[in-house]
C-alpha cells in the first residue's frame, strides 16, 4: 500500500509473541503481556519506519533489501542473545488457565481476535480524521501534503500499524507455539504468496486470495499430508499468476464493471 | 495510391467509456498523414492499438496487406512499423549512441552498422552528445533521440506521437522540416499533433477525430476551410 | 568474437585492466605451488559460489529481474548431482551426472520463468515468487528424513542430508583416477571460472547484451523496437539460473554431502548480499567482491556463524542506504577516474 515491501514484517510477529512471553515469565497475567506485546511491535515499527523505511518509499525492492537485512540481523542477534534454547522454556503452556478445553477455547479467542483487529483497523482507516488523512495520502501523497496533511508522521503511523498488527498475531500465537527467533521466516512464504495472489486491494484481493489459499492447502494437507500442502499452494499460485496476471482483487474489479 | 495501414471499425472501451469507436482510418503508401483533435479524442489511444500495446474490443487493423489485429507489438515492429511515444521513452541510463545502437543492430551487420550510427547521430544533430546518458539531454533532443530510434529500424510506416511536444517553436520547424525531409525520401508517416501551425507546415492529409470518432477527413486544405472543424478544434487553438 | 570481450557494458576495457587480469591469473594458477592443501582446498570451495553470484548479477544487474531463487536452483542441481552420482556410479559417469544436474536446474528455470514471464510478474513479486519456490523446497527435501524418500539407491535423508556420492573423478589410464579434490578441484574451478566470466563478457557485449539492458531500462521501449521481451528474459533467467545450478553440483561434488539448510533462508540471502555489496551492475566486481567477501566470512564464521550473519544483514541494509550501486563499483569508478586524471595531468 505504501510502496514497500517489508522482509522483517515476521520480526516483528516475533517481538509480539517474544515480549508476550517474557512478560508472563515475569509474572504479568496473559492479557496484559499479550497488550504489552502489541505496544512494543508497535512502537518498535515506529522506530524503524524513521530509521530505515522512510527513505525507500516507491522503491520497493530496495525497500525489500534493506528489511531483509535487517530481519537477518535481527533473527541471527536473538540468537546470539537469547539462543534457540529460550524456546523451551518460552512456552507459558501452565499460566494461561482454560481447564481441559483449553486448546479449542484458546482457538475461538485467536479467532475472535482476528475479526477484533479487523474490525479496528476498519475503523481506524474508515471512520477516524487519521485514516482520512492516511487514504489521502496513500492516493497522492504531494497533494495530502498540499492540503496540510503530515505525510511523514502518517506514513510513520501506518507502519506502527502494520507492525502492531504483526505483534499481536505474534503474541496470540505466542501461548500456542515454541518460540525460536527464526519463527518469523514460517510466515514470510505464507503472507506474501497471498499478496501476490490478492493483488494490490486489500479487502478485495488479499482475503479472498488467503481464503482461497487455506482451502486449497488444508484440503490438501488432510489428503496428502502437509508437504503436498506447500507444493500443490505454490503450483496454485504459479498457476494463477499466469491466469490472473493481477491478481484476485484485479479479477474481482474487472468483474464487478 | 497503395495503402499501407488501414483500421476497420476499430474499437476500444476502458470499462464501459470508449475511447475510440468503429474508426476506419487508413495511410497511403508515401505521405505524411496527421491525426488530429481535442484532448481526449482518443487519438493516443488510437496510437497504441495500432502498435499493438493495446488489443481493440472490436474491429480489425491491417498492414501491408496482412491482417496484424491480434499481432504483439515486437512483431508489428518486425513487419516495419516503428512508433515514438508520446512521452519521450529512450533508455535513460543508457548513452546516446547505445540507445541508437539497440535500435540499428536489428536488422544492419555488424560492418555496416558503425557507418549508420555515425549517419543518424549527424542527422539527428546528437554527434558531439553521444557519450551522454541519453537522460542527460534536453528534452528537445530526447524527442529527436527517439525519432532517430524509429528511423533507425527502417520502417516501412513511422507512427509520431506528438514529436513536438514541449518543444521551442524553432526546435519544432525544424523538426517539421526533418520529416518532411524524410518523407521526401519515401518515408510514410502517421502523425498525431497538436500545434496547427506544426500541422499546416507537414501535413498532406488530415483525420480528425472527436469523442473517439473520426469527425471529418481530407486533404489538409479542405480541412482546414471547414468550419465545423474550426467548431470543435481550431477554435480551441487561438487561445495559446 | 575476441572483440567483444570489451564494450559497454563491462568496466575494465583498457589495456591497463587486461594486464591487471593476467597477473591475478598468474597468482591464482601459481597459488598451490605455495599454499598448503588445506587452504587450496578452502580457495576451491569459495570458487564454487562464485558461478551463482555471476548468474545473479546477470539476471538481477543486467536483466533487471531479481531472482531470489538462485538456491533454489543450487539445490536443485546439488542434490541432482547426488542421486545421480549414486545411481549412475562412479568414474566418468560422474560428469554425467554434473551435466545432467545442471541440465536439470536450467530445465526446471525454463518452467518457473515461463510461468513468471508469461505471467508478468515483474520487479518485487519476481523476487518475491522464487524465494517462495525455494523456501517450499527447502522444506520438502528437510522432511525427507524417512526412508521412503529414495530415488533409486540415493537416501534424501532429511535435515541430515544426502550423502555418498562420489566426488568428480575421471579414470586415468593405469587404472587409477583422478579425484577432484584439493588442488584438481581448484583447477577446475579456476578453468570454469575463467570460461563462465569471458563467456558472459562475451554475451553481454554483443547484441543480447545490448537487449537485456535495454529491457532492464524500459521493457515497454524494448519490444517497440521490435525485439520479444519474454524471450530475452527467460534465456536470461535459465543462463543466471544454470550458473547456479553450476555451483550447486560442485558443491555436492566438493563436499559430499548436502543438506537444505543451503536452500532455505538464510542461504538464499547470500547471492544477493555478495552480489549486491560488489555491485550488480558489473561482472568483474561481482566477481572480485564475491571472492573478497567468501574469504572474509570464512574467518568470521569460524568464531561465530550468528556473527557472520548478522554482519550479512548489516552489510545488506548499509549498501543499500549508502551505496545501492555497490562498493566495489564505487572503488573501480574512483579508480577509474584517478587513472585518467593521471594520464590527462601531464599532458
Amino acid at each position: 500500500m505504501m510502496g514497500v515491501i517489508n522482509m522483517a514484517h515476521g520480526e516483528f510477529i516475533m517481538c509480539g509473541a517474544y515480549v508476550t512471553v517474557g512478560l508472563v515469565h515475569g509474572g504479568l497475567p496473559l492479557p496484559l503481556a499479550q497488550l504489552c506485546g502489541v505496544i512494543a511491535a508497535g512502537l518498535v515499527g515506529v522506530l524503524v519506519e524513521m530509521t530505515i523505511v522512510r527513505r525507500f518509499y516507491k522503491r520497493p525492492l530496495d525497500s525489500l533489501l534493506a528489511t531483509w537485512g535487517l530481519s537477518l540481523v535481527v533473527t541471527q542477534g536473538m540468537l546470539i542473545l537469547v539462543g534457540s534454547s529460550l524456546a523451551g522454556i518460552g512456552t507459558p503452556e501452565g499460566s494461561f488457565k482454560v481447564g481441559e478445553y483449553s486448546f479449542s477455547t484458546y482457538r475461538l479467542v485467536l479467532f475472535g481476535g482476528a475479526i477484533a483487529a479487523l474490525a479496528v483497523i476498519y475503523f481506524i482507516f474508515m471512520r477516524t480524521r487519521f485514516g482520512v488523512h492516511a487514504r489521502a495520502t496513500m492516493q497522492n501523497p504531494q497533494m495530502a501534503q498540499a492540503l496540510g496533511v503530515k505525510v511523514g508522521r502518517v506514513y510513520a503511523i501506518s507502519f506502527g500499524i502494520g507492525a502492531a498488527l504483526a505483534g499481536f498475531c505474534g503474541a496470540l500465537y505466542a501461548p500456542t507455539m515454541t518460540l525460536i527467533p527464526t519463527m518469523g521466516a514460517t510466515f514470510i512464504v505464507e503472507s506474501f504468496v497471498t499478496v501476490v495472489v490478492g493483488g494490490a486491494n486489500v479487502l478485495l484481493g488479499t482475503a479472498p486470495a488467503g481464503a482461497l489459499l487455506a482451502i486449497i492447502r488444508t484440503s490438501l494437507n488432510a489428503w496428502e499430508g502437509q508437504i503436498i500442502g506447500q507444493i500443490g499452494m505454490l503450483i496454485a499460485v504459479i498457476l494463477i499468476i499466469r491466469i490472473l496476471p493481477e491478481g484476485v482483487s484485479g479479477f474481482l474489479t474487472r468483474r464487478q464493471r | 495510391m497503395a495503402e499501407i495501414l488501414q483500421t476497420a471499425q476499430v474499437s476500444k472501451t476502458f470499462g464501459g467509456l470508449a475511447a475510440v469507436s468503429d474508426v476506419d482510418i487508413s495511410v497511403n503508401e508515401g505521405e505524411i498523414h496527421c491525426l488530429i483533435g481535442p484532448n481526449g479524442a482518443g487519438k493516443s489511444t488510437l496510437f497504441k492499438l495500432v502498435i499493438g500495446t493495446y488489443l481493440p474490443s472490436g474491429g480489425s487493423i491491417s498492414f501491408r496487406g496482412e491482417n496484424v489485429t491480434q499481432r504483439r507489438p515486437y512483431e508489428r515492429v518486425k513487419r516495419g512499423m516503428s512508433i515514438k511515444m508520446q512521452t519521450p521513452s529512450v533508455f535513460k541510463e543508457l548513452p546516446v549512441r547505445q540507445n541508437i545502437h539497440i535500435a540499428l543492430q536489428h536488422h544492419i551487420g555488424r560492418a555496416a552498422l558503425a557507418r549508420e550510427e555515425e549517419r543518424l547521430l549527424t542527422l539527428l544533430e546528437l554527434a558531439p552528445d553521444a557519450t551522454k546518458p541519453a537522460g542527460a539531454l534536453s528534452h528537445g533532443q530526447q524527442q529527436w533521440l527517439e525519432i532517430g530510434m524509429a528511423l533507425a529500424l527502417k520502417p516501412a510506416l513511422m507512427l509520431l506521437d506528438e514529436p513536438t511536444a514541449g518543444m521551442s517553436p524553432e526546435e519544432t520547424f525544424r523538426t517539421g522540416e526533418l520529416i518532411k525531409q524524410l518523407n521526401a525520401d519515401g518515408m510514410t508517416m502517421l502523425i498525431v499533433e497538436h500545434d496547427m501551425a506544426f500541422v499546416r507546415q507537414i501535413a498532406q492529409r488530415v483525420t480528425v477525430m472527436h469523442f473517439g470518432k473520426v469527425f471529418a477527413r481530407g486533404a489538409i486544405g479542405e480541412i482546414l476551410a471547414d468550419p465545423r472543424v474550426a467548431e470543435i478544434y481550431l477554435g480551441k487553438t487561438h487561445e495559446h | 568474437m575476441f572483440k567483444l570481450l570489451n564494450g559497454p557494458q563491462t568496466l575494465g576495457n583498457g589495456r591497463a585492466f587486461w594486464i591487471c587480469f593476467f597477473l591475478v591469473l598468474i597468482i591464482a594458477l601459481a597459488y598451490p605451488f605455495f599454499a598448503d592443501s588445506y587452504d587450496v582446498g578452502n580457495f576451491a570451495y569459495f570458487l564454487i559460489w562464485v558461478f551463482m553470484a555471476l548468474g545473479l548479477c546477470l539476471m538481477w544487474g543486467y536483466g533487471g529481474m531479481l531472482s531470489f531463487g538462485q538456491t533454489f536452483f543450487f539445490g536443485i542441481a546439488g542434490y541432482s548431482y547426488g542421486v545421480l552420482a549414486i545411481n549412475l556410479g562412479g568414474g566418468g559417469m560422474t560428469f554425467v551426472a554434473l551435466g545432467l544436474a545442471i541440465l536439470l536446474a536450467a530445465l526446471s528455470a525454463l518452467i518457473l520463468g515461463y510461468f513468471m514471464i508469461w505471467g508478468r510478474v515483474g520487479g518485487v513479486f519476481f523476487g518475491i515468487v522464487t524465494l517462495s519456490a525455494t523456501l517450499v523446497l527447502a522444506f520438502f527435501v528437510g522432511q525427507t528424513a524417512g526412508p521412503e524418500w529414495r530415488v533409486g539407491e540415493a537416501r534424501l535423508n532429511g535435515y541430515n542430508g544426502m550423502k555418498g556420492m562420489e566426488p568428480l573423478n575421471i579414470p586415468w589410464f593405469g587404472g587409477e583416477s583422478i579425484y577432484f579434490e584439493g588442488s584438481s578441484l581448484y583447477y577446475l574451478a579456476i578453468a570454469l571460472i575463467l570460461l563462465v566470466y569471458l563467456g558472459l563478457r562475451v554475451l553481454l557485449n554483443s547484441r543480447f547484451g545490448n537487449v537485456i539492458v535495454a529491457i532492464r531500462e524500459d521493457p515497454q521501449r524494448a519490444e517497440l523496437l521490435g525485439y520479444d521481451v519474454r524471450k530475452y528474459q527467460l534465456i536470461t533467467f535459465v543462463i543466471g539460473s544454470a550458473l547456479a545450478g553450476l555451483s550447486g553440483a560442485l558443491y555436492t561434488s566438493w563436499g559430499q554431502f548436502i543438506t537444505p539448510s543451503s536452500i532455505g533462508l538464510p542461504a538464499a540471502a547470500m547471492p544477493i548480499v555478495w552480489v549486491a555489496f560488489s555491485g550488480r551492475g558489473d561482472i568483474t566486481a561481482t566477481l572480485i567482491g564475491t571472492f573478497l567477501i567468501l574469504v572474509a566470512f570464512q574467518t568470521i564464521t569460524v568464531h561465530s556463524q550468528q556473527a557472520a550473519l548478522i554482519l550479512m544483514g548489516a552489510m545488506l541494509l548499509a549498501t543499500v542506504m549508502l551505496a545501492p550501486q555497490g562498493f566495489v563499483i564505487g572503488v573501480a569508478r574512483s579508480i577509474g577516474r584517478l587513472v585518467k586524471r593521471r594520464g590527462q595531468a601531464p599532458g
